[in-house]
């Protein structure tokens, strides 16, 4: 197995595009294949903006660093061309897009992979997703369904996993998948997680979280935690213990300046 | 502009005298009279003008060479193979009721279901209808729903139509698969008069579309369509028409619904085609518990003008509207919309909903979009709201951070804006026809 990692972000530094607000102020990361990493912060400390920053969205800007994948110049890259690259982030807020039910939305993102000419299989599409829909313990009929539109918060989370269990991404970053789940609706997302990870042992992880509660049910490698737009320490398991017993504040305030 | 002369002289004797009446000296008389009437009205009528509220953003003087047109007198009766884009646009539907099928305004083919004409359903030429005596011709065309009076174009039409539908419906039989009206313009710089007349008598229900398709033309070619529809006691209406003409037409028509009670009459009004399409929609509401949905979808590119002139009359209490209207438009296409809800003195309890929405695609298409509101009652619901927006850059990203490309999630997104219009509507194979049209059209963006 190649040990080199699949991710690797170095001393970058970004903020909203055509303002004037810096967010990320060095953030150096590693993700090797397979690994599972968490990244761990109190609100508004630049988790989201780095999740978004390597997804490519268009709001912010690159002021420093790099962020390669697998070699490549991550940053170069559309959006599109890093999810055809193996990149799929799971958003924070996922967005409604009315009248386009989640069953077409992603025949036509499976469709978009192949070659010029290719025609996806829609016997094999239909399979596929409806096996990842009994694996989230969702009904069929939710396929249907205009994406995120009208959705509660749990159902929007659940689908940003089912896109992701249907897409099969190298690097799933996700944001705060979590937040908002009860206990239930979070195992099922463990479940497809981890469902994906048997199936792929080389599907890299980037969970960002708030809590450590995740954490028992898709065991981390690495736990960073970032403060400020800088990762102030990383360390494994035992460090999202730390912090839930000692809280954000005082680890704000131990970092902060 | 010089008296009202926009047609030739010996054009107008052609058409308006002697190929009506040598061609049928087998019309009734009371149709020539009211041809004749028609003519009077048109030539007193002075050409709309920009300077109209209605007429503001449609200067039909400069898009409309009315002197240079050919009034079509109709095709051949017969032809020997319909063209190869209406055969292509007739094998996508699915089965059907009946079907008629028009070609330069004329009747070439009808076909009805034969266990619904032994229950006394009408399919018919409207031209061979009127012939035949049918007492509803005669005492419904172009008398209540859409009269010589109502402007330049409708006595136009009313003068000069040559053929088109009536299909009427006999109390409580029930058409469950859709009756279909095909019809193509093959001859550039022509101009088509047709009508449409409909009757669902008390319980009845039916469902029809209207569908025109051509093919490009270099010069303006001009189609114009009085459609009649008339919904009695506790009827279920529904009208869809669908304008996919080729560039270079121009497409005007006049609509009226005339809704009484309990019964439903729903619109759904599709333009995809042609150079300029403007539509005039009224809507009346005539008896307590009436209900008119009116639904309309338009996606204009390159030069595309559409404009949608609607109202909502609501005469009696008690009666029910809701109007949603959805467009894009991309290239320098132009739409407009223009709705009047007018709540009649004494149509207390009235409900009635009118919504415009679109979707700018770029920096140089333009929307205009005027709601209006007029309430003679009291204790009625009305609201009217109108939106004018761009592709949402945040659901740009989303679709693109799942792999689609660029113009694939902008194709998503304005497929679903419109397709909420259709799922209001889910008429068999409307849906499909309508979604590939614009999937089509996308594709050339
Ligand atoms: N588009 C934006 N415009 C202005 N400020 C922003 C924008 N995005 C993020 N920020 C700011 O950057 C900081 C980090 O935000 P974010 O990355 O969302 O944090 P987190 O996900 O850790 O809660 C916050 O102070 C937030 O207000
Ligand atoms: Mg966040």
């Amino acid at each position: 197995m190649d040990d080199s990692p699949i991710l690797v972000v170095k001393a970058l530094e970004a903020g909203v595009a055509d303002e004037d607000i810096d967010i990320l102020k060095g953030v150096d990361l590693a993700i090797r294949p397979g690994e599972i990493h968490a990244v761990m912060g109190p609100n508004g400390s630049g988790k989201s903006t780095l999740a978004k920053v390597i997804a490519g969205h268009p709001e912010y800007e690159v002021t420093g660093g790099s962020v390669g994948l697998r070699g490549e110049d991550l940053l170069e890259m559309e959006p599109d061309e890093r999810a055809q690259a193996g990149v799929f982030m799971a958003f924070q807020y996922p967005v409604e897009i009315p009248g386009v039910s989640i069953a077409n939305f992603l025949r036509t993102a499976l469709q978009s992979r192949l070659e010029d000419g290719e025609e996806l299989d829609l016997f094999d599409f239909q399979e596929l997703l409806m096996e990842r829909m009994e694996l989230l313990d969702m009904d069929v009929a939710f396929a249907q369904r205009p994406v995120n539109d009208g959705f509660s918060g749990g159902e929007k989370k659940r689908n940003e996993i089912l896109q992701m269990a249907v897409l099969k991404p190298a690097l799933a970053v996700m944001d705060e998948t979590d937040s908002g789940l009860d206990i239930d609706a979070l195992q099922v997302v463990a479940r497809g997680v981890n469902t994906l990870r048997d199936e792929d042992p080389e599907m890299s992880v980037l969970l960002i979280t708030h809590y450590q509660r995740i954490l028992n049910h898709i065991v981390p490698d690495r736990v960073h935690v970032m403060v400020d737009g800088r990762i102030v320490e990383s360390g494994g398991p035992e460090v999202a213990l730390e912090l839930e017993a000692q809280g954000y504040e005082e680890y704000r305030k131990a970092h902060a300046a | 502009m010089t008296q009202t002369a926009v047609m030739r002289e010996d054009v107008r004797r052609a058409i308006g005298r002697t190929a009506v009446l040598e061609e049928g000296a087998a019309d009734p008389g009371w149709l020539n009279a009211r041809r004749e009437e028609a003519w009077d009205i048109y030539e007193a009528t002075p050409l709309p003008s920009t300077r109209s509220e209605e007429w503001r953003y449609t200067d039909v003087a400069r898009l409309l060479p009315l002197d240079e047109l050919e009034p079509a007198a109709g095709g051949p009766a017969r032809v020997a193979a319909l063209p190869e884009g209406l055969r292509r646009a007739m094998a996508q539907d699915r089965e059907s009721a009946g079907r008629i099928v028009d070609v330069d305004g004329r009747v070439v083919s009808v076909e009805l279901d034969e266990a619904l004409a032994a229950q006394g359903v009408v399919l018919s030429s409207l031209r061979e209808a009127a012939r035949a005596g049918m007492p509803e011709v005669e005492s419904l065309l172009a008398t209540e729903a859409v009269p010589a009076s109502d402007g330049k174009f409708a006595a136009l039409n009313a003068a000069l139509w040559s053929d088109g539908v009536f299909l009427y419906v006999p109390r409580g039989v029930r058409v469950d698969r859709t009756i279909r009206l095909s019809r193509w313009i093959s001859r550039p710089g022509t101009a088509t008069f047709t009508r449409i007349l409909i009757v669902a008598e008390e319980l009845s229900r039916l469902s029809f579309v209207d569908e025109i398709l051509s093919p490009d033309f270099s010069s303006a070619t001009l189609v114009n369509t009085a459609v009649e529809l008339f919904s009695r006691g506790g009827a279920q209406v529904q009208y869809v028409s669908l304008q996919r003409m080729g560039e270079g037409g121009v497409y005007l028509a006049n609509q009226r619904t005339l809704a009484e009670r309990d019964s439903t009459l729903d619109t759904l009004n599709v333009a995809l085609g042609g150079s300029v399409g403007r539509v005039d929609l009224n809507a009346r509401l005539l008896g307590p518990g009436a209900n008119s949905d009116m639904l309309g979808l338009y996606f204009g590119d390159s030069n595309q003008h559409f404009d949608f002139n609607t109202s909502q009359d609501h005469v009696a209490p008690n009666a029910h509207s809701d109007l949603l209207y959805k467009g894009a438009l991309d290239g320098a296409a132009r739409g407009i919309f223009r709705g009047i809800i007018r709540v009649h003195d004494g149509a207390q309890g009235t409900d009635a909903y009118q919504t415009n929405r679109n979707l700018i695609l770029s920096d140089e298409a333009i929307s205009t979009s005027l709601p209006n509101l007029e309430i003679e009652a009291d204790d009625v619901r009305c609201s009217h709201g109108a939106t004018v927006g761009q592709l949402d850059a945040e659901a740009l990203f989303y679709l693109m951070s799942r792999g689609l490309r660029r113009e694939q999630a902008e194709r998503l997104v304005v497929l679903g804006f419109l397709g909420e219009v259709l799922s209001k509507l889910p008429l068999g194979g409307v849906v499909e026809k309508v979604t590939q049209a614009i999937e089509a059209k996308l594709r050339y963006v």
